[in-house]
C-alpha cells in the first residue's frame, strides 16, 4: 500500500497484525478508562448501585445466567485471534452503551457528567490507562485477559443494575438487539456526492445536516454540523483536543488516534510536525492549514479535494476513494492507482462502524 | 438556533479571558487570555444529550498559530468559544 503520500502507520489493516494489535489496545483502555469506569464511579456516588452490589453479584452469579456470551475464535491463526479481539471489544463497546444512561431508567445522566467525572477538565480524576509492551504474541495474550476482566466487570455491572431494579433483564435484551443493528457507512456515499454535484456541495458547506436531512442520510442529535472544504489553498484538519467530539453519527467510530492524548495535544502545538510524524503527509508550504478545535455544539468533517484523474468517474466508485483519515484531514482522498494496489493486495476497505443512536 | 442574539458578528476582534469560573469549561487553556478574530457565529445550540440547560451563543474564532505556540508558520486553529469567555480586543489589548 505504498502510493504517492506513503505508508500511514495509524491505518489498520489486516496485513498488518500489530496496527490492528495497537488499534484494540487503545480503543480498550480508552472504553474503560473513559466511557464505563467513570460511568461506575459517577452511580456509586448516586447509590444506584454499589461496591457491595457488584461483590454480591460477582460471587453469586452462574455462568448459564451471564447476559454476554463471547463467541469462541473462529481459528488459530494470527488472522482469526486478531479478529476476535476486535469482535470482543465491540461487544464490549455495546455493552457499555447498553448501561449507558439514555438506556436505564432513572440514571439522568448527560455526556458533560461523564467529562467531569472522567477528568477531561481536571487531571485529578483521570482514570490512568494501561500501558502495553511485549512481542505481538503477548500483546495479543494480554488483550485476551483484559478483555475477560474488563467484560467481568461489566457484566457483573449489568446483573447489578436488574437486581437494583434499574432496568429488566427483558428491556436490556431488547435494547442489546437494537445495538446490534448497524448502519451502513456513508462518508464516502457524502463526498462523491459533493464531488460531482455542485448545488448539493454548496448546501453542504452552507447548511451541514439539513444537506445530508435531504440526500436520506440518516443521523443522530450530536450538535450542530460544521464540513470544511479543502482547497488549492487550504487544508483543513480537526481535532478535539478537551475531550474527543466527532460526528460519529455521521461518520461512524472514532479512529482511536483522534482520540489519543498525543494527537490531540500536538495538532495544536505544531499542526505541520504533528501530521508529518503521524500520518506522513507534508502539507504544501503554499497552502493555509487551518485547524478547527471542535467543543460538543459543534461537530466538524473535511471534504478532502476531489483526487485528479477521476474525471468522468462514476460516484460509486468515487466514493472508494475516500478514506476516514482523509474526512479529518490526516490524509487525502485515495487516487485510483492507490485504490487499485489496495485492492490487488485485498486490503479491506475502511468501512467505521456506525451505531444506531 | 439563533444567531441573532449573538453580541459579536465575524471579523471582530476579541480576546478570550483568562480564567473564568462560571463559565463553561470547554474552553480550551491554549486560548485563554488569547487575541482572535470570530470566524464563525453559530449563535445558540441546543444539545440535550450533551449538557443540561441552554449555553451562551457559540463562535468559532480564528487564531493566529504564531499567537499561540512558538511556531513560524503561519498556520490559523479555529476554536469553539462561548460568548462568556469573551471581550471586545481594543487596538491597546
Amino acid at each position: 500500500m505504498s502510493g504517492k503520500h506513503g505508508h500511514k502507520p495509524f491505518e489498520g489493516h489486516m496485513h498488518d497484525y500489530l496496527a490492528h494489535v495497537r488499534a484494540v489496545e487503545e480503543d480498550l483502555e480508552y472504553y474503560r478508562a473513559k466511557r464505563f469506569e467513570p460511568r461506575i464511579f459517577y452511580l456509586l456516588r448516586r447509590n444506584v448501585v454499589t461496591f457491595y452490589d457488584l461483590l454480591k453479584v460477582g460471587s453469586t452469579l452462574r455462568k448459564k445466567d451471564h447476559f454476554f456470551k463471547i463467541a469462541k475464535p473462529q481459528g488459530k491463526n494470527i488472522e482469526a485471534r486478531v479478529r476476535h479481539l476486535e469482535e470482543w471489544l465491540d461487544e464490549y463497546v455495546k455493552g457499555i452503551a447498553l448501561v449507558s444512561a439514555r438506556t436505564v431508567e432513572g440514571m439522568d445522566m448527560v455526556t458533560e457528567d461523564n467529562r467531569k467525572e472522567r477528568g477531561d477538565y481536571d487531571d485529578f480524576f483521570k482514570i490512568k490507562k494501561k500501558e502495553h509492551q511485549g512481542t505481538l504474541d503477548e500483546r495479543m495474550v494480554n488483550l485476551q485477559q483484559d478483555l475477560t476482566d474488563y467484560t467481568e466487570l461489566l457484566e457483573v455491572f449489568v446483573q447489578a443494575l436488574i437486581r437494583r431494579g434499574w432496568a429488566t433483564r427483558e428491556e436490556l435484551a431488547q435494547r442489546w438487539q437494537q445495538l446490534h443493528d448497524e448502519r451502513p457507512w456513508a462518508g464516502g456515499v457524502i463526498v462523491a456526492k459533493a464531488w460531482t454535484d455542485p448545488e448539493f456541495k454548496r448546501a453542504l458547506l452552507d447548511t451541514g445536516r439539513e444537506a445530508l436531512r435531504e440526500m436520506g442520510v440518516h443521523q443522530g442529535k450530536v450538535g450542530k454540523l460544521v464540513v470544511v472544504e479543502n482547497t488549492e489553498q487550504t487544508h483543513n484538519v480537526v481535532v478535539c483536543t478537551l475531550c474527543s467530539c466527532y460526528p460519529y453519527d455521521i461518520l461512524g467510530d472514532t479512529p482511536w488516534w483522534y482520540k489519543h492524548e498525543s494527537y490531540r495535544a500536538n495538532i495544536v502545538q505544531n499542526p505541520r510536525a504533528c501530521i508529518k510524524d503521524m500520518f506522513q503527509l507534508e502539507i504544501p508550504s503554499d497552502k493555509e492549514l487551518r485547524v478547527w478545535d471542535s467543543t460538543s455544539d459543534v461537530r466538524y468533517f473535511v471534504l478532502p479535494q476531489r483526487p485528479a484523474g477521476t474525471e468522468g468517474m462514476p460516484e460509486q466508485e468515487l466514493a472508494k476513494l475516500v478514506t476516514v483519515d482523509s474526512l479529518i484531514g490526516a490524509g487525502y482522498a485515495l487516487e485510483p492507482s492507490q485504490l487499485r494496489e489496495r485492492e490487488a493486495a485485498h486490503v479491506e476497505p475502511e468501512m467505521p462502524r456506525l451505531r444506531p443512536d | 438556533m439563533s444567531e441573532t442574539d449573538s453580541k459579536y458578528k465575524i471579523g471582530d476582534a476579541v480576546i478570550v479571558a483568562n480564567d473564568n469560573p462560571t463559565g463553561n469549561p470547554r474552553t480550551p487553556r491554549y486560548i485563554r487570555g488569547k487575541r482572535g478574530v470570530i470566524g464563525l457565529v453559530h449563535g445558540i445550540l441546543e444539545n440535550v444529550r450533551d449538557h443540561r440547560g441552554i449555553h451562551n451563543p457559540l463562535y468559532t474564532v480564528r487564531f493566529d498559530l504564531s499567537e499561540l505556540a512558538p511556531c513560524h508558520d503561519t498556520d490559523t486553529i479555529w476554536v469553539d468559544v462561548h460568548e462568556e469567555w469573551l471581550s471586545r480586543a481594543t487596538r491597546d489589548s
